[in-house]
């Protein structure tokens, strides 16, 4: 069971304050939260390591939440600046299919929760710049793959991606 | 050996010290303290103008000033909510104040086209004097928001960039501007304008590689 947002908002309130156990919780239903929240964005393969990365950062940025406020879209902030972080690098090797045993279910997530949801800043896209960025950056293809299978050139393959991976960056907070 | 999310958990936990939340009141008031100082760096080098010393300034300078008052308000506001991230946040405050700051330079040009003498509405090479000492006034505010920014955790560096450029130009302009003799408006429209287009400029550009984290 994942905790509520007002839940979350508390522990984090308390951990700021220095108490570890409200702190482990958090951490712990946080990183359920954050594998629910990239589901579908991120290989398999790349899940832990993301997943670490925003715990990690979270530590180091706790003075940044401000109590008075809902903890869930501060995280997913969070999230997302990692996230577009991990797909200015390089993901060259195969990868295996996604599984579909990690997809998001999107009936149980609220409005709010909808709002934040990392597929809100996928969907500002131009469809030929998240098709570029979903074959290349999520799926693990390379550029000559990708350009088969969605009809580009390679070199337009390539600039979709920049250009994709420019404008996520610069909606991070706004994409909603 | 690779590290389990159980294992990092229980590491942070471990690792965990309080800290004290980053309010925006506190960012405001570091802002308004180093744009305070600017000020008085500046009365205490240059003086203040006769005119603001006798309370006798033009209309021109009463809203071109209050304007670009307003823009370096709004400016240091975003600057600091972008520490604390939070999706949902748009910023549009800096926008709209850009937008009334911009009446400025068009009013200057219809006054230098109407008036026929351009180099002594716009102060001559004291236009350049203003602009240089705006921007150098301006480098206190900038530091004080670039402080806050790297305690923080901005999501969208090149934004942040660019509203500390606007903000610290807009604010230093105007602690500048207690000590400007020329109160006409081609010389406010334009001298103590540009500086803040060069400030967002250098910002945009160079203050993004410092706010990465």
């Amino acid at each position: 069971m994942t905790a509520d947002e007002a839940t979350l908002a508390r522990l984090m309130g308390a951990a700021q304050q220095g108490d570890r156990q409200a702190y482990a919780v958090l951490l712990e239903q946080a990183g359920r939260w954050l594998r629910r929240y990239f589901a579908r964005r991120v290989a398999p393969q790349n899940l832990d390591d993301l997943v670490q990365e925003v715990l990690l950062s979270l530590h180091r940025k706790r003075a940044t939440y401000d109590p008075a406020r809902p903890f869930l879209p501060w995280l997913a902030a969070i999230a997302r600046y990692r996230w577009v972080d991990q797909l200015r690098g390089e993901y060259r090797a195969a990868t295996q299919e996604l599984q579909d045993n990690d997809a998001v279910d999107e009936g149980s997530e609220d409005a709010v929760l909808a709002r934040i949801s990392i597929d809100r800043l996928f969907a500002r896209l131009p469809p030929a710049q998240a098709r570029a960025i979903e074959l290349v950056k999520i799926e693990g293809r390379s550029i000559c793959e990708a350009s088969q299978r969605c009809g580009q050139s390679e070199a337009l393959v390539k600039v979709n991606i920049f250009r994709g991976i420019r404008k996520m960056a610069a909606l991070i907070e706004k994409a909603q | 050996m690779k590290r389990t999310t159980d294992g990092l958990i229980a590491q942070l936990a471990n690792d965990l010290q309080p800290v004290r939340p980053l309010r925006w009141r506190a960012g405001m008031a570091l802002a308004l303290a180093a744009f305070a100082m600017a000020a008085l760096a500046v009365v205490a080098v240059r003086g203040l103008s006769e005119g603001v010393a006798h309370g006798h300034v033009s209309a021109f300078f009463v809203v071109a000033n209050g304007l670009l008052l307003l823009l370096g308000l709004a400016g240091a506001s975003a600057v600091i909510a972008m520490a604390s991230p939070n999706v949902g946040a748009q910023h549009q405050g800096p926008k709209w104040a850009l937008a009334m700051v911009m009446v400025l330079p068009v009013a200057a040009a219809f006054a230098l086209l109407g008036s026929g003498s351009a180099d002594h509405s716009i102060g001559g090479l004291h236009a350049l004097y203003c602009i240089a000492l705006s921007l150098a006034t301006s480098a206190l505010v900038a530091a004080a928001l670039v402080v806050w920014l790297r305690r923080g955790a901005p999501v969208s560096a090149p934004a942040a960039g660019l509203y500390t450029g606007i903000a610290a130009g807009a604010l230093g302009s105007v602690a500048y501007g207690l000590s400007c003799p020329v109160d006409t408006i081609a010389h406010l429209g334009i001298a103590h304008v540009v500086p803040v287009a060069l400030a967002g400029a250098v910002g945009r550009i160079a203050l993004p590689a410092f706010l990465r984290w």
